[in-house]
């Protein structure tokens, strides 16, 4: 994968988005960012900024403000509605159409037909049936591969929102090196699970994926304990 | 300060008349106040001392402690009626709390920033539950159960005589040595570390050991396999009576033994 390629993905990449790359993709920008001490160091800057803007603190406008974008928007609304019904009540809805200039590039046009021929084949060659099957955007990284992982991430999800909404009175050297702790956990985990992904049933490689689970559950419940 | 200290050039005229044998002495003392001065401010500014002592009974005394940064240290100590915690605080503005519960309980937590290292003296038999986020715990001689967990720092264990120990930490390494109850569960794991088991040579246990990048080295430990590989072993070693259970994901696995 090139830089231009991962700096792209970052963004996603570092919000947690990953869920929508593939896993090929994922593995790509991590293998990327494993070689590559420039696209790794803009990723840190990024999980910095990411991280700084986490800490800024919210502003909420004065009801003073909302008061006047409310009257603003109830003027302009009824201002618009008054002239519609004129409209609409004088020719229908086909004049109102007819009143409006249209104009189509080339390749709208072109785009336009396609996707009529789409539709057209698609309605009699059966794509779109009665139930289709569902697309899975989250890839494999979210099928369950333990028969208790829904249990454990439902578990780990309620701990990390207790910690997240703490963390903010952490000290920052603690807070990034509980991030990195976490990450390093994760990442393993990420591996763990694509080796499982490919012999679901390899009772060892549940096991290693379980313990990586118990050891994020017990961080959490460490960080948990503690009153900074 | 050093400018209040009885200088050495003072004159023997000054010196009242019931001190005046002792005035050859003044520089030396003189001296020694120095000393203790400049002692004095060498250690860390801010650092601070906490002692508080509780009576337990031996059979079912229970400590937990719970520190940000620092050291725990945890030993057998010689009253077996009372827990005695010392604690230096080196910096920063840690608040060290010690309570006991009406069952006896002793807790110890640590609020607020900055290191605090402990040095706590337990009966021998007493259950212990240990947590530093960042600093090592430092556990001997002994017989309670063990609960040891650090996010960044080694666990050290040693001489016990436990039938149940739990030692964790995220980063770091640990180390066990004691003996291996025959009823005793034994569990040691380390994200990114190496764990260590000294074990007596002749100990009867039953072994699942772990590991994703490292290895795992049986020493002079002649087993009976189920499954064994470089990367994880289950076997049992005598009759396999207790439980050891030994992970890491990043690190390798020793076992010793010892005569």
């Amino acid at each position: 994968m090139e830089c231009r390629a991962v700096v792209s993905s970052l963004s996603d990449y570092l919000d947690g988005r990953n869920i929508w790359m593939s896993d090929d993709e994922v593995e790509q920008i991590e293998t990327h960012l494993t070689n590559c001490p420039a696209c790794r160091n803009l990723k840190l800057e990024f999980s910095e900024i990411k991280n700084a803007a986490c800490e800024l603190p919210l502003h909420t406008p004065s009801s003073a403000l909302w008061t006047r974008i409310s009257k603003a928007m109830e003027s302009e609304i009824s201002t618009e509605n008054g002239s519609v019904r004129e409209t609409q009540s004088a020719s229908g809805w086909w004049n109102w159409l007819n009143s409006h200039r249209y104009t189509f590039s080339l390749p709208q046009l072109a785009a336009a037909g396609a996707l009529a021929v789409i539709l057209i084949f698609g309605r009699f060659s059966g794509i779109f049936g009665a139930n289709p099957a569902p697309l899975n955007l989250k890839g494999a990284q979210s099928a369950l591969l333990l028969p208790e992982e829904d249990e454990i991430k439902a578990d780990l999800e309620r701990r990390l929102y207790v910690v997240n909404s703490r963390k903010a009175q952490w000290d920052s050297q603690i807070r990034a090196d509980f991030e990195q702790r976490l990450n390093m956990i994760d990442e393993s985990l990420k591996l763990c699970r694509y080796k499982l992904e490919g012999d679901p049933k390899d009772a060892d490689q549940q096991d290693r994926v379980r313990a990586l689970y118990d050891e994020k559950r017990k961080l959490l419940e460490d960080v948990e304990r503690l009153k900074w | 300060m050093v400018k209040e200290i009885p200088s050495s050039a003072q004159s023997s005229k000054s010196v009242p008349k019931s001190l005046a044998p002792l005035a050859p002495l003044a520089p030396l003392a003189a001296l020694a106040i120095g000393l203790v001065v400049l002692t004095a401010s060498a250690s860390p500014a801010g650092a601070q001392t906490f002692s508080r002592a509780f009576a337990v009974s031996p059979e079912s005394s229970e400590l937990e402690v719970v520190n940000q940064a620092g050291t725990i240290k945890v030993t057998a100590g010689a009253h077996q009626s009372k827990i005695v915690i010392n604690a230096r605080q080196s910096d920063g503005a840690a608040k060290i709390d010690a309570t006991q519960s009406a069952l006896g309980k002793v807790k110890v937590e640590v609020t607020g920033r900055g290191r605090v290292d402990f040095e706590i003296a337990v009966p021998a038999s007493s259950s212990i539950d240990l947590l530093s986020y960042r600093g090592a715990i430092v556990v001997t001689n002994l017989a309670g159960a063990v609960r040891a967990r650090v996010t960044d720092g080694d666990i050290q264990i040693a001489g016990l005589r436990s039938a149940r120990v739990e030692a964790r930490c995220t980063q770091g390494n640990i180390s066990f040595s004691g003996e291996v109850l025959p009823t005793g569960s034994y569990t040691l794991k380390s994200f990114s570390g190496r764990v260590d088991a000294i074990l007596p040579a002749d100990a009867d246990f039953k072994l699942s050991a772990s590991t994703f990048r490292g290895g795992i080295y049986l020493g002079a430990f002649q087993m009976k396999f189920n499954k064994r590989s470089h990367q994880l072993v289950e076997g049992s070693h005598g009759a396999g009576r207790a439980s050891i259970s030994l992970w890491t994901q990043e690190g390798s696995i020793y076992l010793h033994s010892k005569p």
